[in-house]
């Protein structure tokens, strides 16, 4: 078995893993590897063809792949080496990382910190069960988007799109500009999944409904999708007899969720936020294993990729100063407190004394749609941080960034509407 | 026979309103006709008839008002297999390549007859045989003096030595009942009685406080418990593909795609059989066609029995969940069905909880869709036995089809009226468990009927039981793997995440015998696409091998069968890259 050292390494060459890594070796990490399982590292931008990348951070709209080249360009300067087409397979509460390819074999890497940025993966028909026979022609929006953009083929001729997250909307555009017929877009929810500049461009200009409170109940066809039953549903989520429609149809499209991927932390050992359904993580991204950090969609699923390079370089400034022996790793946690309105949050605790310079940055989603509201931050009755919002939805996230002046000793987040 | 049947007719509330013709032939079996109102009425009056001791079987046409199954025609087919003429000959043909066929495949391929098997589907276990639990019962829940208990005694232990020659999964972690009431506790003893009848191995009662030390995750306290040790589980489908791969090394052709639409009847021991391939010729058929084996048996006139269908829908969880027992543990369901198993909640090989099955009369044999309720049912029966299963444990469901008789019991023998037309019929659960004793039996009847013919036949001096251990990358230590990779590197190159599934062990299995040509055909025998993400993730990537494997298009490739590519067209060969819109 091949051996291995290095400073920082980085699970998943994604905006997350990317903008760590070159963050990590910017701030004095000799020895930064990134290890990355597809032959290309870039992640889910990788297939994201549209625009509207990188308007937080570079204020402008770029594509996923210029998004992604921007801190590839910058790992690439930076001499940064990449493992790719190398799975990581186990790692440890030693940090010691197991990973393999074709021409090393196995691969056994002993690191001073690991930075996790392994992504999400898409909920699955079964998942939100949907009933009827298993023919070929349902498909996650992913899979979808991949052969589209990627491989060059078309999954379908006429399709129906299950959830109106911005994966939904997006290949609801890309499919109708491929010539493919969009039937409509359906989500189970009342309310619209994505963004609403991603509803205006991807389907109100191409005039696709969006059907709200409906969702697909059963599929039907033995071989290829032939058709599906789309229902409404009541404020239960409940099917609501006698409102069953029949689609024709040869593709169904499934946006209906991200879930962290985390078995390699899991195997690890280390707790899980429920909610989140990624690592519980502190001020600078760390874990409940020293050393080890979880940054971008492996730790919570982001709206904005802005945010997940964010939370990359926080990661790698948290390994940076492990590796230096300045991790407050003595200092007990304090719980950040999730008040009124507020649901997915992170990162979930802090340690008082360790905010650094950079300030604390507490990212997340109000439980339902809010107009004119305020974002608090409070230690006690008195507030570290405050942001008016004219309208705040659940699937865009907030953040606030509290400044390392404001020195909190405890944190709670509401959001008052 | 005829005097009961109404007798007992008349004295059921529901069913005595209905006008039901029955006819009772010299080989006693009874043909029921009329008209009723709905399909679970239509069972439950061949049950009756069923139960009925003298008779030997049931042939139940009665239908359902206003309900009508399509019976296909298959004219202008046969007109194309007699166009494309005798594409095959050989001496024992096998219809059906579930578990029954390809056991009997196997098991015939020691001799020196040639074989040959044919499916409608793509694949091999593609009927009852990949949708089902998977249990290897002991036996002691068949009705002792029936062949299924005969059958099912014995399979049960050759499945060890199965186990040996051909290297598939197989978890003997035995079982316990428990009960926790008198009337449970009378269930119990029974299952205890009928296992002592029909001779099942290591079944007896246990003593609970001992039990209790060993599966302290038991709730409440039980007042009785039943032990047996030979209860196994294997991945079906994992089965069925290593008994083709083996009886078609030893020389058995199988003809896949090929879907068996009549039967010419020559002679004695003379056949021609119509499939969508061509017409094949043979001397002897073995008719295991699973729900269609009625059907089968009408293409050479001699159907005595009917095949009612019913359905079974089991949900698969995450590896991640526990089970909470070290070995299968099964309560005694108050609202147990009487024929098919109550149902319960095990572990497969691979480490799944699985739950179920469910157990609902269809008039649609082929229907294994899945509906609410049967899933349902087999989610309550999931969380009664383990109480933190969330339905967001759910990987997968899936819906099986068993294929029963009116009397409830396997029609194994040959044809009084057709020779040379063996009939293995109505394997409906424990038809797994039982599969290896059903080919040995198959096997005696046609080597009898040879010797009675003169047919020579002779030991096949190249058997060979045992099949080359596949490559398990997954469950390999880290320096193993690394061997593993360094003697061929595609064994390095990880495909399926969600189960570690590597490239290797699909060129592995694309280029054994029985070649898959589906996404599903290799995931059945690699489980790549079987974990949490159900290949959302590797589907694209198992694609692209089959494609270059096969020599074809990527939009050639098929999810399962025929008419199911996963791809509807290619959009052009160089894609996007960049912004467009
Ligand atoms: C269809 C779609 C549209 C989107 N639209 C927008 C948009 O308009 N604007 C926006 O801001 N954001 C958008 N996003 C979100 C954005 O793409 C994600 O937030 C971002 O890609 C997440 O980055 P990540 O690095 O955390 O994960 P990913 O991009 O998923 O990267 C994870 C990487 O880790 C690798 N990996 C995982 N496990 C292993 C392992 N065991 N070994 C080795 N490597 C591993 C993966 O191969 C992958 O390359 C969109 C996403 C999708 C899917
Ligand atoms: C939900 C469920 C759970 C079960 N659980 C268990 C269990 O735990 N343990 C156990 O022992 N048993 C169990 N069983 C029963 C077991 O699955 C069956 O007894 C067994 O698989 C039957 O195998 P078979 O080969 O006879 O039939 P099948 O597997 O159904 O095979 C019949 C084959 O015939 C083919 N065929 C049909 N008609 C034609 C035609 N005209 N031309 C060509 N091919 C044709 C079909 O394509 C099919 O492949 C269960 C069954 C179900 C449905």
């Amino acid at each position: 078995m091949k051996m291995l050292n290095c400073d920082v390494a980085v699970i998943g060459g994604g905006p997350a893993g990317l903008a760590a890594a070159a963050k990590a070796r910017q701030l004095g990490a000799e020895n930064v590897l990134i290890l990355e399982r597809d032959i290309r590292s870039g992640g889910i931008l990788r297939q994201c063809v549209h625009d509207g990348f990188g308007l937080v951070r570079f204020g402008k709209r770029m594509s996923g792949g210029q998004y992604a080249q921007h801190f590839l360009d910058e790992v690439n300067e930076l001499g940064i080496r990449q493992l790719l087409n190398t799975m990581v397979l186990e790692i440890t509460k030693d940090r010691v990382i197991y990973a393999c390819n074709e021409t090393d074999g196995m691969l056994r890497i002993t690191c001073g910190a690991i930075i996790l940025a392994m992504g999400c993966r898409e909920r699955t028909r079964q998942q939100v069960f949907i009933m009827g026979t298993r023919p070929a022609g349902i498909l996650t929006a992913g899979a979808v988007q991949r052969y589209i953009n990627i491989e060059g083929y078309l999954p379908g001729k006429k399709a129906v799109i299950l959830g109106s997250g911005d994966i939904g909307l997006i290949m609801a555009r890309r499919m109708t500009l491929e010539g493919m017929e969009v039937e409509g877009v359906y989500e189970l929810m009342p309310t619209l999944g994505g963004l609403r500049r991603n509803k205006v461009q991807c389907l109100d200009e191409f005039g696709i409904p969006l059907h709200l409170s409906t969702t697909v109940t059963q599929v039907y066809g033995e071989q290829r999708l032939e058709g599906l039953t789309v229902q409404q549903v009541d404020e239960n989520r409940n099917p609501i007899p006698g409102t069953e429609r029949y689609i024709e149809c040869d593709l169904l499209v499934l946006a209906v969720g991200l879930i962290p991927e985390n078995e390699l932390s899991i195997a690890a050992g280390i707790e899980m936020d429920p909610t989140t359904r990624g690592p519980v993580v502190d001020e600078s991204m760390m874990t409940s294993i020293p050393g080890i950090f979880a940054c971008g969609n492996v730790a919570a699923v982001f709206d904005l990729v802005d945010y997940v390079s964010e939370t990359g370089e926080t990661a790698a400034r948290g390994a940076v100063r492990f590796l230096q022996g300045e991790i407050c790793a003595d200092e007990p946690y304090v719980q950040i407190e999730k008040g009124e309105n507020v649901g997915v949050m992170i990162p979930q605790r802090f340690h008082p004394s360790c905010i650094g310079d950079e300030g604390l940055s507490v990212y997340l989603r109000v439980t339902k749609p809010l107009e004119k509201c305020v974002l608090l931050a409070k230690d006690g009755d008195r507030e570290v941080y405050r942001k008016r919002h004219d309208i705040a939805l659940p699937p865009e996230m907030l953040r606030a960034d509290i400044k390392k002046d404001a020195a909190p000793a405890a944190l709670k987040l509401e959001v008052n509407g | 026979m005829i005097e009961t049947f109404k007798q007992l007719l008349a004295k059921n509330e529901q069913l005595n309103k209905y006008d039901i013709g029955i006819t009772i032939d010299e080989d006693r079996v009874a043909t029921l006709t009329g008209e009723v109102d709905t399909w679970q009425q239509v069972v439950d009056i061949g049950h009756i008839a069923g139960g009925i001791k003298e008779i030997y079987s049931v042939v139940n046409n009665i239908t359902v008002k206003g309900l009508e199954i399509p019976v296909p025609d298959y004219t202008k087919e046969i007109e194309t297999a007699r166009k494309i003429g005798v594409i095959h000959e050989t001496d024992v043909l096998v219809i059906g390549a579930g578990v029954s066929g390809c056991s009997v495949a196997r098991t015939m391929s020691k001799h020196s007859l040639r074989v040959a098997v044919v499916d409608m589907h793509d694949d091999v276990s593609m009927g009852a045989s990949k949708a089902n639990s998977g249990a290897i019962h002991p036996g002691h829940m068949a009705k002792a003096g029936t062949l299924k208990a005969k059958l099912n005694v014995k399979g049960n232990a050759m499945f060890t030595q199965l186990h040996e020659e051909l290297g598939f999964d197989m978890k003997r972690r035995g079982g316990y009942g428990i009960g926790y009431d008198e009337e449970d506790k009378k269930v119990l003893e029974y299952i205890v009685k009928t296992a002592k009848l029909n001779g099942v191995p290591g079944c007896d009662f246990f003593p609970v406080d001992e039990l209790l030390k060993l599966e302290p995750n038991i709730k409440g306290r039980p007042i009785i418990a039943t032990h047996n040790t030979t209860m196994g589980t294997v991945e079906p489908y994992e089965v069925v593909i290593a008994l083709a791969n083996s009886a078609a090394l030893n020389g058995v052709k199988f003809i896949l795609g090929a879907q068996v639409y009549g039967i010419e009847i020559l002679g004695d021991r003379d056949f021609t059989v119509i499939t969508r391939k061509g017409l094949i010729r043979t001397k002897y058929i073995v008719n295991a066609a699973g729900v269609h084996a009625d059907d089968v048996a009408e293409m050479v006139d001699d159907k005595f029995f009917t095949i009612h269908a019913r359905r079974g829908t089991i949900p698969i969880f995450d590896k991640r969940i526990p089970y909470p027992y070290s070995t299968g543990i099964g309560t005694v369901s108050k609202t147990r069905n009487v024929e098919s198993k109550g149902g319960g909640c095990g572990m497969t090989p691979e480490g799944n909880i699985n739950s179920g099955p469910s157990a609902t009369e269809t008039p649609y044999k082929d229907d294994t869709a899945t509906y609410k309720s049967d899933l349902d049912y087999a989610m309550r029966i999931a969380y009664s036995v383990v109480d933190y299963l969330k339905p967001s444990d759910v990987i997968t469901y899936f819906t099986g089809v068993r294929a029963a008789d009116y009397k409830e019991d396997f029609i194994i023998g040959m044809s009084k009226k057709v020779c040379g037309f063996v009939n293995v019929a109505a394997i409906q659960s424990p038809g797994f468990a039982s599969s290896p004793a059903v080919a040995e039996m198959v096997e005696g009847i046609i080597l009898d009927d040879c010797k009675a013919a003169d047919i020579p036949v002779e030991d096949n001096p190249n058997y060979d039981p045992f099949l080359k251990p596949k490559a398990n990358f997954r469950r390999l230590s880290h320096e193993e793997q690394d061997r593993l990779i360094q003697e061929n590197p595609k064994y390095g190159h990880v495909i399926c995440r969600c189960e570690t599934i590597t490239e290797g062990e699909i060129l592995d299995v694309i280029h054994s015998p029985i070649v898959p040509t589906s996404v599903d055909a290799i995931k059945r025998r690699t489980r790549a696409g079987m974990g949490r993400c159900q290949g959302g993730f590797c589907q694209q990537k198992v694609v692209e091998i089959l494609a270059r494997e096969l020599g074809k298009d990527w939009v050639e490739i098929n999810l399962k069968d025929e008419g199911s590519n996963v791809l509807a067209a290619h959009n052009r060969e160089e894609a996007t890259t960049d912004e467009d819109a």
